[in-house]
């Protein structure tokens, strides 16, 4: 019976024995693949990257065509890609990484609380110390470069996806029909979405289902007359919704625009694919876009059914002169801690390949003010011009918030739009938000 | 064999995996949550203990009290669906002799498909612009009924997403309650038969009391399924517009994920447990004392 006993005893010790040790292996085998892709300890084998992406996104293009071609021509391995395409799954993953330091070569990350983790833990190489240092810093477009300027140090920690601009687009043959212009200020711009529902037709498509869609109508005003200057005084304290000009106007425009049926039936389930489809399969006369849907527009706009125009002006007050809202996307990160002679040389290569991947294999703007090549779409040299000479960079609310703050003016900005809240109620409710 | 059977360590030898596993995944995670409810915390970076300032906040927060009501509402409707709804449908099928199984595959479908298919089906079905299948049909009784807003009004959007999981799970239900059914003894059929019975006799004072047990279990079931239910409201609604739909597990991982406070998130996940285990004890209590009365 002891015997019995005694051999269970043992059985149970080997059992546990080789549990921890298969921990130890699988510990051993993470740091493994550290030294697969990182530089820290051995020759790096390949490059591994985690984007917010899927497979058709520009970003994934861009970066598996040049990664591949660097990979191959320095003798590495193939890169390998973890993409993530939902924006709460992305946050996890990378939340994930950051608290067990184990960070890809390149990540997406955007400004904010997750940024400041990654520089914390020393995972964010500063992006435009290396463009200054391959001599490229001057190449990239100023305000896609002031997108990216952190707010703490001023330096810039993330890469462009791509340029952005955004504008709104309409239908030519709708607004000639009835003899509209392209509005120049919002007072024009609800006069025409008036002209246009009378005459039985939808206005404005959104994709309200799409935070940013409907916070770009709150924040077309502040940002056309202070820039940052009301966000950035909104997260401090001394700016409120309740007496700032610019952010009131936006709450009303955007109250005005749900609860007069300037938007489509339904548009708070609608999503950014099912809002593209619409506009582009012949519903709706404006849709507020950017150049990231150039090939759908496309065959529209050679048939002359499509204009574009920037956003309007705050009529009466001061608005700046960049009317046309520039970014560059979710930024993308290169890991300090991973950072070694190649990862250098890929950065260098990454830069002077950037323009050609853009415009050939994506088909969007280059961040770097390279002549585009011959042969694109006429968007692309129509666009042009109205952020050839931006200095001002689009100011994202999305990025600026803080992320509880952005989660409760979301769900505030739905109930305005819908009207189930007065704009006093909306602009009490976001104040409350900064006292809480 | 049966000796061995009856063995308290040969019992114990078969209880433990499960118990290990439920130890590891559920009650490991549930400490977890409670031990980051006491801190403030962002998901990365450093933490901060706080003490039960969450659970302060929390009690304090009319948002969450709402998603409480929400998801009662919630939680009524789909035991009205699941249970009562699978329980007729079971009924129905019984009674059937031709086209049986066709018809309880058919009800079974929704239940293997994922639930983004779902939604995403609903969400078609009940577009406003473009206009979805329902609008169409219900704008031939009022032409107002064709701009009707299903998911995106706030006062209907809540039943809608309710509704949407009720159906999806309605034919597990029905299967489980039909099962139930056909296993009711002949004899006692035979015995109302001959007692004059009438089909509805049948059921209400024969068939159904005696599948009670199958019935008050199934109301458990959906009970916990519906309290902690998440991926239909949020894929469909997002618990809006607003927070108009929001219940208690998607108001916890917008929190959490979302806002990123995770301490927060937690003592909200904690809450939600209390709740379910709460409701849980209660209804078992109930049924138990009209079991025994």
């Amino acid at each position: 019976m002891k015997m019995k006993k005694l051999t269970a005893l043992l059985l149970a010790g080997v059992m546990v024995m080789s549990a921890a040790l298969t921990g130890c292996g699988s510990g051993d085998s993470g740091s493994g693949s550290e030294k697969d892709s990182g530089g820290q300890a051995g020759e790096r084998k390949k490059i591994t990257v985690l984007l917010r992406s899927s497979e058709t996104s520009a970003k994934y293009i861009i970066l598996k065509k040049l990664l591949t071609e660097f990979s191959e021509e320095n003798g590495l391995e193939e890169p390998e890609f973890e993409l993530v395409s939902g924006d709460a799954d992305y946050v996890t993953k990378l939340q994930l990484y950051i608290n067990s330091n184990s960070l890809p070569d390149i990540y997406g990350c955007a400004n904010g609380a997750l940024s400041a983790a990654a520089k914390d833990i020393d995972a964010m190489v500063n992006v435009g110390d290396e463009l200054e240092r391959i001599g490229m810093k001057d190449d990239m477009n100023s305000a896609v470069y002031d997108f990216f300027t952190d707010a703490d140090d001023g330096n810039v920690y993330l890469f462009p996806e791509s340029l952005n601009c955004e504008f709104f687009f309409y239908r030519k043959d709708i607004f000639d029909k009835y003899d509209l212009e392209a509005p120049k200020d919002w007072d024009e711009f609800l006069a025409v979405c008036k002209t246009l529902k009378e005459k039985g037709e939808i206005p404005v498509v959104v994709a309200g289902k799409e935070n940013w869609q409907l916070m770009r109508y709150l924040s077309f005003a502040p940002w056309r007359m202070t820039k940052d200057g009301f966000i950035k005084g909104y997260m401090e304290g001394t700016e409120t919704f309740s007496d700032n000009i610019a952010a009131k106007s936006g709450a009303e425009l955007l109250h005005t625009m749900g609860t007069e049926e300037y938007f489509q039936g339904g548009f708070l389930s609608t999503d950014y694919t099912a809002a593209t489809d619409l506009f582009f399969g012949g519903t709706g006369c404006m849709w507020y876009s950017g150049s990231g849907q150039i090939t759908q527009a496309s065959e529209m706009y050679e048939a002359g059914e499509l204009g574009f125009f920037a956003v309007p002006d705050v009529k009466g007050e001061d608005n700046m002169d960049t009317n046309v809202p520039i970014h560059g996307g979710f930024g993308t990160a290169f890991n300090a801690q991973t950072y070694d002679d190649t990862m250098k040389e890929c950065f260098q290569y990454i830069c002077e390949n950037y323009s050609e991947a853009c415009y050939k294999e994506a088909k969007v703007f280059s961040p770097f003010n390279d002549e585009m090549p011959e042969g694109l779409d006429s968007l692309f040299y129509d666009l042009y011009p109205m952020f050839e000479t931006a200095t001002d960079a689009w100011v994202s609310w999305d990025d600026k918030l803080d992320s509880a703050t952005l989660t409760s003016l979301v769900d505030e900005q739905q109930k305005l739009a819908q009207g189930s809240e007065t704009p006093e109620e909306f602009e009490k409710a976001a104040d409350s938000f900064i006292t809480k | 064999m049966q000796k061995a059977f009856g063995r308290k360590k040969v019992i114990l030898m078969f209880l433990l995996p499960a118990l290990i596993v439920y130890i590891l995944f559920v009650v490991v995670s549930v400490v977890w949550a409670g031990f980051y409810s006491f801190f403030d915390w962002s998901g990365v970076g450093e933490k901060t203990f706080i003490g039960i300032q969450n659970y302060v906040q929390l009690m304090q927060d009319a948002t969450f009290w709402a998603t409480v009501g929400h998801t009662l509402a919630y939680t009524v409707i789909c035991v009205l669906i699941q249970v009562f709804g699978g329980l007729l449908f079971a009924i129905f099928l019984t009674r059937l002799t031709k086209g049986r199984a066709l018809l309880q595959t058919l009800y079974y479908v929704p239940v293997v498909i994922s639930s983004v298919a779902i939604c995403q089906i609903f969400s078609k079905l009940l577009s406003v612009t473009p206009i979805g299948v329902i609008n169409a049909v219900l704008s031939i009784f009022h032409a107002d009924l064709a701009t009707m807003e299903w998911i995106s009004n706030g006062e209907v959007s809540l039943y809608v997403a309710a509704f949407v999981e009720g159906y999806k799970y309605l034919g597990l239900y029905m299967v489980i309650f039909y099962a139930a059914l056909i296993g009711v003894p002949k004899d006692l059929e035979e015995a109302a038969i001959v007692d004059g019975a009438n089909v509805i006799q049948q059921y209400w004072r024969v068939k159904i009391p005696y599948i009670k047990p199958v019935i008050i279990s199934n109301c458990i079931l959906v009970l916990n399924g519906s309290l902690r239910s998440f991926d239909i409201s949020y894929l469909l609604t997002k618990g809006g517009p607003g927070n108009a739909s929001e219940l208690m597990s998607t108001y916890m991982y917008k929190q959490a994920f979302s806002s990123m406070k995770y301490g927060y998130g937690s003592a909200i996940a904690m809450v939600i447990v209390i709740i379910c285990m709460v409701v849980g004890f209660t209804f078992r209590r109930v049924t138990e004392r009209g079991e025994t009365a």
